[in-house]
């Protein structure tokens, strides 16, 4: 018996990257800007709130294994970012009170969705696919209440700073998105607490036996997840220039390429810290090059649906070999 | 004068308008490449007054870099990012939130004019939309008109607080209701979902009837647009309570369709020419390019509708073909 | 004399209607390598779970260096120094050999994870403690079995304190050039003074490495071997065994007929080069530890996996059955061996269970003719004495022999012509057994050929005619059952004498 890749194995795993090299060998073709320093720029903002929630539901997979339907994964987090914007934004310009207290408050939400995926997937034992999914839509239709499914301006000078400002000449928001990911790298794959995290979604048993209690890391990862959401609502909130409804459904899909695509491209094919935020770059830069060249907005839509079924998909054909 | 006339001799005065800067010969855009952006383009506003822009920058020798939002005023707002990448000359910028106007004002001080479409901003050079204060006044008359001048009514505002044109129909809607005390405006106002508005606003409306049973609902006014109108008309045949009555703005020809069926419960509209007001923008972009100092906003006419005969003349006269 | 390390005494453990332990004793001194055999539910890995913690003894005492520990729990037990080497190998694919080694137990300092220095430690530990050359950076899966078992045993012993060994089967799933390399690391191990206790039914092994032996029988002790020579393995066997063949078997002698299976060159990933053949009215047995590649041929044969090379001809004519559908529509019918999973839709009644396979034969145009299968099942549960004698009763409420019986009863209604049945009386009380017997012998009579594949050593001696012996992959004997005992089948089967 050997445990040597088969050749099916190496074109599957190959499979996405190649993909993405081809597509972007034609962006740089077809538009000229595309290889520029502002267009970097351009493309490293973008990225900034999927980079927050991919952090997230990279977590969550290390912790709950990357199987896509048995394992872990949280789809609520796009979700917890909009439900905190829209708190904070609802505080700031409807009631006048402060950013600190509206972060406050949405700290607290996020908190209670974390504990609710968690609780869902670990105690009631449900799926946390239909379990985040259902705790998605909940919250999606408990901010409809709070924003009256209505745009709340925000003019909060920090969030103006965060979203305009700069820090040693970097766009502010890529700065401070640069250091939440290196502390999440830090603590998933250089301390012990990321390595129990890691063996716990790597095999369960194997976990178990080796006295690591893997019920407590699948509870830390969904209450980090959250944690990422709650993170996330500052830089949506700079994005936007304030809350608008509906916008949890774009970065729900990107989120959940930008992570596995970043499977894809680790060296073990498995889901990373760093694979996901290189992912959420990546995806920003496809939709930025696809918009550069004048691709229409539906055909980018669903370029990048057929990219999460190619990743996803040779993810899971690649485990079954 | 009967409506078609007075619609016919509206038309000419405000094609003959928006021909003016044309005339001048001088007025062209060779050799500039003209970001136009769009917030969406499924519905038949969005996607007229989008290809009355991008048209009318073709013919007169310009290039047209399109964007096109897909329905989200974040992504419509993140392309205005990538117009200013890529150095267009000039943009013409169609609807979208707050969530724009940090984005014109980096466009501005790049040294990119912004020209809107439908939405007021201190960053844009000018801004070409409707006459919003006819269209919120008639609307509030007509509609004061259809139920006799008393009872109650519902209206969908999701916008009024985020687009300014939005505030100026729905306010101007409500300015002329205080003239009638037997108007009660339900509360809380409804809130229509920006992307999916006939679906939402069905579901939202046979709510509101389970709400208000028979005789204690009037009227249902959409503040800003027609398409929530749409569902709402589905909801109130469904649920049999056509005696409750529909009006909006905007006019496009789905609900000129809807208008002219018999026994409608969609009584009263204003309809716009978004093609026109698009194109109109991308004049005023020729004309500024020639030195020309326009105005701060350019006002395209609009045409109320009021009933079914007044909605199947308006359909034929607008070009959308023949409903008889 | 070397003193004793670990001392168990008078361990009892009762499951509900079962005594699994009476009062069994297991004494290990410092230093030596102590087997532990005894036949399938002999009480082998219950008094390992006791010792693990896992288990709660109902009484007895557990000692380690001479002080009785007051709780025996994983923490206690982990805390004296022993350490357990399950079968399983509990590793995660894409850990690297450090991470594997470290897991649960990572070295960190101030700034994070000490990687370099778990790496420098754990090939460290695979040279001097294991005498094996491993990088701390290869993936876990790309190490062959052998050396992820010993990434298994290096993540128990890295942190220096183990005394004592607990080794489960730990060469069930290797071939025997891989069993070398681990018995070479066993015996560096050794070396370095640590004590082990090693579980194997491979009988073999047992006489090759281990210092001393203590069987069980039935959950009792019946003998501890203080000098192990090659040739205790026959004891060993007598007091594993300890019985003659108890009356269960209906007389059994076919007059051998056409032939029906032919298998000739079968390999498949868990087993190689495999032929025989069987006819019409024989009962073939075979048998085989687990991981010798029984159960992998039984599934091969009826389409379940694919083989990567030889021929099937059966009934005459060369087949390939890629599914199981294929064998069926063939004649050729599995029972399968975890019946509540694969043999039985347990939330089902037992009509409709038995009509299950036969759907075609009693419908019309697609639409399921109720009457019809309900009169067959009647039928076939009165034929079985299926109890309760009721059609409409839940397989789920049924006993396991009665479940058995279900699943038999759906193939009788096919009519086929081999019935393969995988460990037909795992679970089955001793009065279902006689019945299911009784069966197949009727089965065999009526013109059938059947397969038996089963872990029983007396299931096979006294049912079948003749027995395959199967042994890490290969058919290593086969033999005619009346020239059988169950002590020379155990003896083959665990590689305690050729053939």
């Amino acid at each position: 018996m050997t445990a040597a890749a088969s050749p099916l194995r190496r074109v599957l795993d190959a499979l996405p990257i190649t993909v993405f090299v081809l597509l972007f060998i034609y962006l740089s073709v077809n538009s000229n800007s595309f290889l520029s320093l502002p267009t970097l720029e351009l493309i490293l903002k973008q990225a900034v709130p999927t980079v927050l929630v991919s952090l997230g539901l990279a977590t969550v997979i290390i912790a709950g294994g990357d199987d896509v339907v048995s394992g872990g994964i949280d789809l609520s987090i796009p979700a917890t970012a909009i439900i905190c914007a829209a708190i904070v934004a609802d505080q700031l310009t409807n009631r006048e009170a402060t950013l600190i207290w509206g972060l406050v408050l949405a700290f607290g939400a996020a908190g209670v969705i974390g504990v609710v995926n968690a609780g869902l997937v670990v105690w009631v034992r449900m799926t946390p696919l239909l379990a985040t999914l259902a705790t998605s839509v909940a919250v999606v239709g408990v901010t409809k209440v709070i924003t009256e499914s209505r745009r709340i301006g925000v003019t909060d000078p920090t969030i103006v700073f965060i979203r305009d400002g700069q820090i040693a000449g970097i766009a502010a928001g890529v700065v401070l998105t640069a250091i939440v990911a290196l502390a999440f790298w830090h603590l998933v794959h250089r301390t012990r607490w990321g390595m129990n995290l890691q063996a716990t979604g790597g095999s369960r048993d194997a976990a178990q036996i080796s006295g690591i209690a893997t019920n407590r890391f699948v509870v830390q990862s969904f209450l980090l997840a959250a944690f990422t959401g709650w993170i996330a609502c500052t830089f949506v909130l700079a994005r936007g220039s304030g809350s608008s409804p509906g916008s949890e459904e774009n970065l729900l899909l990107e989120m959940v390429l930008a992570t596995f695509l970043g499977a894809a491209f680790s060296p073990r094919r498995v889901v990373t810290v760093w694979g996901a935020v290189l992912g959420a770059v990546l995806v920003s830069a496809l939709s930025v090059g696809f918009i550069s060249i004048g691709v229409n907005v539906f055909w980018t839509g669903c370029i990048k649906g057929a990219l999460i079924l190619l990743v996803v998909a040779s993810a899971a054909a690649g485990r079954a070999q | 004068m009967n409506y078609t006339t007075k619609l016919l001799a509206a038309l000419a005065m405000s094609v003959s308008v928006a021909g003016m800067a044309a005339a001048d010969g001088h007025a062209n855009l060779e050799g500039k490449t003209i970001g136009v952006a769009v917030v969406g383009t499924q519905h038949f506003w969005d996607r007229e007054a989008f290809n009355g822009a991008v048209d009318t920058v073709k013919e007169l020798g310009g290039t047209v870099v399109p964007v096109d939002g897909g329905r989200d005023n974040q992504v419509h707002a993140d392309n205005h990012d990538i117009l200013l990448n890529q150095g267009v000359d000039a943009v013409i910028s169609i609807l979208g939130d707050g969530a724009v106007e940090p984005k014109f004002e980096a466009l501005k001080n790049a040294g990119i004019p912004v020209f809107t479409v439908d939405h007021q901003s201190p960053h844009a050079v000018n801004n070409t939309t409707s006459d919003n204060y006819y269209m919120g006044t008639t609307i509030g008359r007509y509609m004061a008109d259809a139920i006799g001048g008393e009872g109650k009514v519902a209206v969908f505002n999701a916008f009024e607080g985020a687009l300014r044109i939005c505030g100026i129909r729905t306010g101007l809607w409500k300015y002329v209701l205080q003239d009638y005390p037997g108007i009660e405006i339900i509360q809380p106002e409804l809130a229509e979902e920006f992307a999916n508005a006939p679906e939402d606003a069905r579901k939202k409306t046979l709510d509101l009837l389970s709400q208000y049973p028979e005789g204690t609902l009037d009227a249902i006014h959409v503040g800003c647009w027609d398409q929530p109108a749409i569902g709402i008309v589905q909801a109130l045949e469904e649920a049999g309570r056509t005696d409750v009555l529909v009006t909006a703005l905007d006019g496009g020809p789905d609900t000129l369709e809807i208008m002219a069926e018999d026994g409608s419960p969609f009584v009263a509209n204003v309809a716009q020419q978004p093609n026109l007001i698009g194109s109109t923008a991308a004049r005023n972009v020729a004309a500024h390019f020639a030195g020309e100092t326009l105005l701060p906003q350019t006002f395209v006419d609009v045409f109320p509708v009021n009933g079914q005969a007044e909605a199947k003349a308006a359909y034929k006269e607008l070009g959308y073909g023949s409903l008889d | 004399m070397a003193h004793a390390l670990l001392q168990m005494h008078d361990i009892t453990k009762s499951f509900p209607g079962v005594l699994a332990l009476d009062k069994v004793a297991l004494s290990v001194r410092a230093g030596e390598i102590h087997g532990l055999v005894g036949e399938n539910g002999a009480g082998k890995s219950t008094i390992i779970k006791v010792l693990a913690g896992v288990y709660k003894a109902d009484g007895g005492s557990v000692a380690m260096d001479g002080e009785t520990l007051g709780d025996v729990n994983p923490r206690t037990i982990h805390a004296a120094g022993v350490r357990f080497i399950h079968q399983e190998l509990h590793l995660v694919q894409h850990f690297t050999v450090t991470e594997s080694v470290f897991m649960g137990q990572e070295l960190s300092g101030p700034t994070g994870l000490r990687r370099r220095e778990m790496t420098r430690r754990a090939e460290a530990f695979f040279r001097e403690a294991l005498g094996t050359e491993l990088q701390g950076s290869t993936l876990i899966r790309d190490l062959g079995i052998a050396e992820r078992k010993l990434v298994q045993i290096a993540r128990a012993l890295i942190d220096g304190a183990a005394k004592l060994v607990v080794f489960d089967e730990p060469t069930a799933p290797l071939s025997s050039g891989e069993t070398k390399k681990l018995f070479a690391a066993i015996k560096r191990l050794k070396e370095r003074g640590i004590a082990m206790i090693y579980v194997s039914h491979y009988l073999a092994e047992i006489t090759d490495i281990c210092d001393r032996v203590t069987v069980l029988r039935n959950g009792r002790n019946v003998a501890v071997f203080d000098d192990i020579l090659p040739d205790s393995a026959d004891a060993m066997i007598t007091a594993m065994v300890g019985r003659e063949l108890d009356a269960l078997f209906p007389s059994s002698n076919h007059a051998a007929a056409a032939q029906m299976l032919q298998v000739t060159g079968l390999a498949h990933e868990a087993f190689s080069d495999v032929s025989f053949e069987v006819r019409a009215g024989e009962i073939v047995g075979i048998a085989g530890l687990i991981g010798s590649g029984r159960e992998e041929l039984v599934d091969t044969l009826y389409g379940l996996r694919k083989p990567s090379a030889g021929s099937v001809v059966f009934d005459g004519a060369p087949r390939t059955f890629k599914a199981p559908r294929d064998a069926v529509a063939a004649g050729m019918v599995l029972v399968p061996r975890d019946r509540r999973h694969d043999g039985l839709v347990l939330d089902m009644t037992v009509s409709d269970n038995v009509n299950l396979a036969s759907l075609d034969d009693i419908s019309t145009a697609l639409i399921e003719r109720r009457k019809a299968g309900a009169e067959k099942a009647a039928g076939v549960t009165a034929q079985l004495d299926i109890r309760p004698p009721n059609p409409a009763a839940v397989a789920r409420n049924l006993s396991g022999g009665n479940q058995q019986k279900v699943v038999l009863g759906r193939w009788l209604t096919r009519g086929a012509k081999l019935f393969i049945l995988d460990e037909p009386t795992v679970g089955v009380d001793v009065g279902a057994k006689v019945e299911i017997y009784t069966l197949v012998e009727q089965l065999a009579a009526d013109g059938a050929a059947v397969i038996v594949s089963s872990s029983d050593p007396a299931e096979l001696v006294g049912l079948c005619d003749r027995v395959l012996v199967m042994l890490r992959g290969e058919i290593v004997a086969e033999v005619q059952a009346d020239m059988l005992g169950i002590d020379h089948l155990v003896a083959l089967t665990t590689g305690g004498q050729a053939a």
